[in-house]
């Protein structure tokens, strides 16, 4: 252990309670409790979830010392336990770190740049399946919409086209249950019995009963596929060895959730803040046919170029970032400027907090898509950072524009209820739009959009 | 006429091979012992006619991995 005489203290969050600490109160309002901690310490701020100590880190310098020290010294797998039991043992932050490293790349595959070039004419073509019967206008709730199909672009893309065509509702059904069993409870314990948690383990088990079936029959039939599937059945660990069917699972279901969370909830914000600023959508339609008129099918390289959409994406990860409590365990004493992070605690960063530092978001509050991103790459982290960021940010950015091009092609939106009645929810550890959030569609009037054939 | 080169940032960098796509001469992408392959540089100093594809490349990387450093003449 580090003497931590020669230290500064780090400053302690009020309203700690004994034995739980500040656990009830990040359980029940984690979004409002991490900007409390923070407008009273600062840049670090501790607290305690029911024993183990937590210090929360604010502000681009300290994300680059987070993200830039080895996981030997801030481990996500200690942090991330509660993930185990979704994934699966053996897999991910349940496998060693030699196991985790080659899954990670085995993953990798179906993120390769040769990969995503495909993946924008996919997507286009499942949002003409989304929208058909739609008709001239009409009201959907847009989270449990934008849920429904961002299950099945980033299955079709990720996963391949037999995959999403399985996907029956009992799998999505299923799929649910397991998102339901990550609350933050399971911070601290996700064996403990309670009933979200026995439909997780139930509707894993069921999961790999369904993918194990599915591999079964592939190997059956002979037949080779160009999907992930394919890939993890291929797969050789360093030592020779193939995925067990327990690890595929773990694998389908990890790619899933990686590929899944941020695009919905990021296409409900973007969708929430177009209609919430409808000054922009003279210039955001004419954006995106002029895409349109000037590509067929959209491809990776003309989605880089459409500057106010993208302004919306960004700025709905900034203000309504999914993940909200990036973790590590602090397993080697970690200094941080002159301060002592003693090892046996956590460290912590919240999007929500730091997206909203004036210093590098002037006006933080505002909502702007023409705002410049800031130069320090360590300011903005919806998708985390360093090695680990999520190594899936190109697909989601590329499929939240991808199902726009095709949405803003076609319709306009409007909200059904006062902008403020929209408010953010934290149900689940990842953040969302309340219930119902509901949209009103009406088909472009201009004429435009139906001049131009969907790929 | 300037020249310059490029840093890549170990840290950030996942092998997404957006820079190897945009300027094949300058950037490969390899696998090594981390998880994920990583960009290598090829060239340096750039030549003068690769120096806007070099920027492209930073400007797109989904990780923000690349700087273009000027060099004095």
């Amino acid at each position: 252990m580090t003497s931590s005489a020669a230290f500064k203290p780090i400053p302690m969050v009020s309203g700690g309670r004994a034995g739980t600490g500040h656990f009830e109160e990040f359980v029940t309002t984690p979004i409002e409790f991490l900007h409390r901690a923070y407008a009273e310490c600062g840049e670090l701020a501790e607290f305690d979830m029911g024993g183990l100590h937590t210090v929360l880190m604010v502000g681009p310098d300290a994300h680059e010392a987070f993200f830039r020290a080895p996981d030997e010294q801030l481990n996500a797998a200690a942090a991330y336990q509660m993930m185990v039991p979704v994934f699966g043992e053996g897999v991910q932050y349940g496998a060693e770190p030699g196991i985790e490293r080659q899954q990670l790349r085995i993953q990798y595959q179906g993120l390769k740049h040769d990969r995503m070039i495909n993946y924008a004419g996919v997507v286009a073509r499942e949002v003409e399946d989304f929208i058909q019967g739609w008709g001239d206008e009409g009201v959907l709730d847009f989270y449990q919409a934008f849920t429904d199909l961002t299950l099945k672009t980033s299955t079709h893309c990720l996963l391949g086209s037999e995959f999403r065509y399985r996907l029956t509702d009992e799998f999505a059904d299923l799929y649910r249950d397991l998102e339901k069993g990550i609350d933050p409870s399971a911070l601290l314990d996700p064996t403990q019995q309670k009933e979200s948690f026995q439909k997780r383990d139930q509707a894993r088990a069921r999961l790999e009963e369904l993918i194990t079936e599915a591999v079964r029959s592939r190997r059956e039939g002979g037949v080779e596929h160009n999907d992930m599937l394919q890939i993890y059945m291929d797969a050789t660990y360093e030592d020779g060895s193939k995925l067990t069917d327990h690890e595929i699972t773990g694998m389908v279901i990890w790619f899933m959730f990686a590929g899944h969370h941020t695009s919905s909830n990021t296409s409900a914000w973007t969708l929430l803040e177009i209609a919430r600023h409808p000054q922009y959508l003279a210039e955001l339609t004419a954006e995106v046919d002029r895409l349109h008129a000037q590509e067929g099918e959209l491809s990776l390289k003309a989605l880089r170029e459409i500057p106010l959409l993208e302004g919306f994406i960004r700025e709905a990860l900034r203000l309504h970032p999914p993940l909200n409590a990036i973790s590590r365990r602090v397993l080697k004493d970690f200094i941080y400027k002159e301060h002592l992070i003693e090892a046996g605690k956590n460290v912590m960063l919240c999007p929500h907090v730091s997206h909203q530092l004036p210093e590098y978001f002037p006006d933080p509050a505002r909502f702007d898509p023409k705002r410049p991103q800031p130069e320090n790459v360590f300011a903005a982290i919806p998708f985390g950072g360093g090695k680990r960021k999520c190594v899936g940010n190109a697909f989601a950015l590329l499929q939240v524009k991808a199902i726009f091009c095709a949405l803003l092609s076609r319709y306009q939106f409007e909200l059904c209820a006062e902008p403020e009645s929209y408010r953010e929810v934290m149900p689940a550890l990842i953040l969302r739009p309340s219930d119902p959030c509901l949209l009103r569609y009406r088909r472009r009037g201009d004429g435009k959009p139906d001049e131009r054939k969907m790929p | 006429m300037s020249q310059c080169r490029v840093e890549i940032d170990k840290d950030l960098c996942q092998g997404h091979g957006v820079c190897e796509s945009e300027a094949p001469r300058i950037f490969k992408v390899t696998e090594g012992d981390s998880a994920y392959p990583q960009a290598q540089i090829l060239i340096e100093p750039i030549p003068e006619n690769q120096k806007a594809l070099a920027k492209k490349a930073a400007r797109y990387c989904p990780n923000g991995a690349i700087t273009v450093v000027e060099l004095d003449e």
